[in-house]
């Protein structure tokens, strides 16, 4: 049954199960060892199968691709790599023929220093046109912003011996700062949105965009003003393509966060950055209380907002928004090699952060799709795929998708050694044992297991829109959360322990009721007012739909 | 008049300045000889037992040759006008089993009109598969005008050999996932409310693509999920189907059960959380059918069911679990005197199918047809079951059949939410 598209829920992002990718990284069809848009509409069946119900494409757009492409050349175009904008479109189609959104990125803070507004900038006199970027005579101004890329960056000012100014750059010196207190820039980033907007895109996630205005005196995040902007723009969204979605990437804590979706006139999502390492360190200390305290700060949001959730992304498992102690902790629990580290996180995939332990992979992604909020699954992570620690910035989280055993993964035809990067190779991720082929051929493995929670997840709104309660039972390896939305009840129950666990739960607000195990549809002994008893297996989970007796 | 999804041509100020409080829906194609008795049973019903009220009839037409459009007009009467609409001519793929092409936009700008018409009550009749009663007007409208109820389903009384598709699989199916009983849920005769009139226009299958064959059952279906009040109404026996009837088996499977598995998948968040069944009110008496001992020899069924077994077995394997394949074994083994199809069996293989529709295991069409030997089978077992029965009876064992559909219901949904490939 094919639904026509735009008949749809406009809150439809509550109920989305988001799938990341760079096309780069997923299927290469002309054989040029770099992914394409070709390659990426012939992979759509299995994007379908997977469930994933919103595609959010990296950036794809001509660019120098110092910064994987989130340098950008030119906003209205496809980088020639991955093909032209007219296989876009015939991508776009096909995803949508196939009841699947799609995002893109929108990167609002900075262009390259490539891009014909900066080579113009630079030479222009004073006036308008330098005026789109950010310009000083000296490197003092500002001084209240941090560096970000502390790594590779030792000030947020660069001399431009052209421009004699300095120019200002959150991110890497080639990635020039917009001036968004030009209004021409203002036009210029709305007329881009329409561009998008009107070759059917579903939303955009916007890329750094507490950094978007500088103003002397401050840090330079997360202003008033930046504020306004993003109001404006969603306005604009709003009068011109109603069921569009903006999702805001603020590395900020939860308050902060808070602010990007106003009163519901900003962004329609933000990723929840606090509680992704939490997650991690609750696993790895076997107790609940990180992600009790991340999820009891996360403040209530508007309506018509959510958050997204993700276990891991294109980046670094980010460990900006954690304290000096928890970040050392995450260091020495996570990333003992130090090539793991990069800037404030830990650039490594989920199979590999977690050793590769196929009960943990489980128990987090159990998590990630029963948490409130809607949950990013990186491409690759269905399958465990591994990493690259020898691969520079972040690009060994960036390899080819891992489509069968065969020469290149069967990412591409190309000589391998013309592959954008190489292939995962060693013996416990490389492609000729974790690939889409061989688990497609096993019925017991991560990528059938992953399908069927997306499958399980979608069948539930709950879990998208519903309020979360946390239960407090004494056996603190035992994480227990109750979720609500109209007449559902889901009871969750998550061992973070590598041990058995018992757990006695006060359910007694719910006597009367039967819990039926989801999964398996089991009906388990109806809840009375005694604790209700539970053992739990090693990493074991259990989500149980609270039913009325059967009459 | 602006019609979505169909090439209507009832006149704008016709129907602009027109209201009306019945409408009687007629849908055809090429139904010269049958139309003309059907508006006249229609109108004499109208006249003679429903009384004031006024009434207009609404005839959609799917492109006829033969005059129908003519003949309707003829047999129509000044106290209640014809408006004729037309959907477009049918593609070659278009025609479903029972040969009524573009059924859905039939439906569609039907219930289109009544709505501008401000019908309160909207009655369904398909000339090509039966010529109505009289009776049966105000059978399917009174419930509606003075009962209270939003859709009136038809409940005819069957032989033991008629209706072994509805019997089988319709009914216990529609009635454990949806917990209406509504026994014969796919009939083309029905009456509905404004109410439910509006809320059908505003369903989102109407271009779906088992639309044609599948729209009648949607509809029975969209009205028990939503707030709507349903019953059943004694239309009698059930007269033979004017039209021609289909003769390929595999065919009417594919059609039929493919648009209850394609609902299946539309409704998942309806059906996972009914649990049990309960029975709608019946209006007006059943009469008793004459027994008829089965005269057809059942030996063709059975035979045709163990050559599925030998040929298509290969197939089964892709949706049914071995233990399901040792018990066909078991059958196609056996001998005819003893051909019995157990209950829950026969619910876990339709549920499987199911199951199998939905995970696109091989070619819908393809997994569909191969379930016509199994149907063959089960009928056969069914017949020799309830051959020479009487009617209560036969309804007796089909009530056995439910409640085995209802138990097993379980094992649909545990296998839906946690699906496993078995090759």
């Amino acid at each position: 049954m094919r639904r026509p598209r735009g008949t749809g829920d406009p809150l439809w992002y509550k109920d989305a199960i988001i799938y990341e990718l760079p096309v780069k990284s997923f299927f290469d069809a002309n054989g040029d060892g770099i992914g394409d848009f070709q390659g990426l509409y012939e992979k759509l069946d299995y994007l379908e199968s997977l469930g994933v119900t919103c595609l959010w494409l990296l950036p794809f757009f001509p660019s120098p691709l110092k910064d994987d492409g989130y340098d950008i050349a030119d906003y209205l175009g496809v980088h020639p790599s991955y093909g032209t904008l007219e296989d876009f479109k015939r991508f776009l189609h096909a995803a949508h023929e196939r009841q699947m959104r799609v995002i893109i990125e929108l990167v609002l803070n900075h262009t390259s220093d490539q891009h014909p507004w900066f080579r113009r900038a630079r030479e222009a006199p004073p006036g308008p046109l330098r005026d789109y970027y950010v310009w000083s005579e000296t490197d003092e101004k500002y001084k209240g912003a941090r560096v970000i890329f502390v790594d590779t960056e030792r000030s947020n000012w660069t001399w431009d011996p052209v421009a004699h100014a300095y120019y200002w750059h959150r991110f890497f010196q080639h990635q020039p700062d917009l001036n968004y207190d030009n209004p021409a820039v203002v036009r210029e980033m709305l007329g881009v949105l329409d561009f998008w907007i009107d070759l059917g895109v579903d939303g955009f996630r916007l890329d750094a965009v507490p950094y978007l205005i500088e103003r002397d005196g401050t840090s330079c995040e997360n202003l008033p003003e930046t504020h306004a902007l993003i109001r404006r723009i969603r306005r604009h969204i709003d009068e011109r393509a109603p069921e569009r979605m903006l999702l805001a990437e603020a590395n900020q804590p939860p308050a902060e966060v808070r602010a990007y979706f106003g009163e519901g006139d900003e962004c329609h999502m933000a990723f929840h950055f606090p509680v992704m390492p939490r997650i991690f360190m609750a696993l790895h200390l076997e107790d609940r209380q990180p992600i009790v305290e991340a999820m009891e700060r996360t403040p209530p949001i508007p309506e018509s907002c959510q958050w997204a959730l993700f276990l891991r992304n294109h980046d670094e498992l980010t460990l900006e928004m954690v304290s000096d102690d928890e970040r050392d902790y995450m260091y020495l629990a996570y990333s003992m090699d130090p090539q793991a580290r990069l800037n404030a996180g830990i650039r490594r995939r989920l199979a590999p952060l977690v050793g590769n332990n196929r009960r943990r992979i489980e128990l987090l992604n159990s998590l990630l799709f029963s948490f409130p909020g809607t949950p990013i699954v990186y491409y690759g992570d269905e399958i465990g795929m591994g990493d690259n620690l020898y691969l520079g910035d972040r690009n060994g989280v960036r390899t080819p998708m891992q489509w069968t055993g065969d020469r290149n993964a069967g990412f591409s035809r190309a000589n391998p050694a013309r592959l954008y990067s190489p292939v995962i190779m060693d013996p416990v991720y490389g492609y000729q044992a974790v690939n889409v082929e061989a688990q497609e051929n096993d019925t017991s493995s991560l990528l059938h297991w992953m399908r069927n929670m997306i499958r399980m997840r979608k069948l539930f709104k709950v879990f998208g829109r519903g309020t979360i309660e946390f239960l407090s039972p004494p056996n603190r390896r035992v994480l227990a959360y109750v979720r609500r939305y109209r007449d559902d009840i889901i009871f969750c129950v998550a061992n973070l322990s590598k041990w058995v666990q018992p757990v006695e739960l006060d359910l007694s607000a719910f006597a009367g009721l039967v819990p039926v195990e989801m999964l398996g549809y089991t009906e388990f002994p109806p809840i009375g007012s005694a604790p209700y008893f539970l053992t739990l297996g090693p990493y074991g989970f259990y989500w149980f739909e609270l039913q009325r007796p059967r009459a | 008049m602006a019609s979505t999804g169909s090439n209507s041509s009832v006149r704008e100020p016709e129907v602009a300045a027109a209201r009306t409080d019945i409408a009687l829906v007629l849908t055809s194609y090429n139904d010269a000889r049958t139309i003309g008795p059907a508006v006249r049973a229609m109108r004499d019903g109208l006249s003679r037992h429903v009384g004031s009220g006024s009434a207009r009839f609404i005839l959609v037409d799917a492109g006829s040759t033969d005059g129908t459009e003519d003949a309707a007009r003829a047999a129509a009467a000044p106290s209640a006008p014809i408006d004729v609409a037309r959907v477009g001519p049918p593609g070659l793929a278009d025609i479903p089993y029972h040969g009524y092409p573009r059924r859905a936009a039939a439906l569609r700008t039907a219930l289109e009109t009544a709505a501008r018409l401000q019908a309160k009550a909207c009655v369904f009749v398909d000339p090509g598969l039966l010529v109505p009663d009289a009776a049966w007007t105000e059978r399917l409208l009174s419930p509606v005008l003075s009962g209270g109820f939003d859709y009136v389903s038809p409940y005819y009384v069957r032989r033991a050999n008629e209706g072994a598709l509805t019997r089988g699989i319709v009914y216990p199916m529609f009635r454990a996932l949806y917990g209406v009983r509504l026994r014969q849920p796919a009939g083309h005769e029905f009456a509905c409310s404004r109410q439910l009139v509006a809320y059908y226009l505003e369903q989102d299958f109407w271009e779906f693509d088992q639309a044609d064959a599948g729209v009648d059952l949607w509809l029975a279906t969209a009205a028990a999920c939503g707030p709507f009040r349903a019953c059943e109404t004694a239309l009698g026996v059930r007269p033979p189907p004017s039209r021609d009837a289909p003769t390929d088996l595999g065919t009417t499977l594919a059609q039929v059960v493919g648009a209850l598995y394609a609902d299946l998948e539309h409704r998942v968040d309806v059906w996972q959380r009914v649990r049990g069944s309960v029975a709608v009110p019946l209006v007006g008496a059943v009469p008793t059918a004459e027994v008829e001992p089965v005269s057809a020899s059942l030996e063709p069924l059975i035979e045709s069911f163990r050559l599925g077994y030998r040929e298509l077995r290969e197939i089964w394997t892709w949706v049914l679990p071995p233990r399901t394949i040792v018990e066909l074994r078991k059958l196609a083994d056996g001998g005819a005197e003893a051909f019995r199809f157990d209950d829950r069996l026969w619910a876990t293989i339709v549920y499987d199918f199911a199951l199998g529709y939905t995970m696109r295991v091989m070619p819908r069409d393809h997994l569909l047809r191969s379930l016509a030997p199994i149907y063959s089978g089960w009928a056969a077992s069914f017949l020799l079951q309830v051959g020479g029965a009487t009617t209560v009876a036969v309804e007796d064992r089909v009530e056995q059949i439910c409640r085995a559909f209802e138990a097993e219901k379980r094992y649909l949904i545990s296998r839906w939410r946690w699906p496993e490939r078995l090759r």
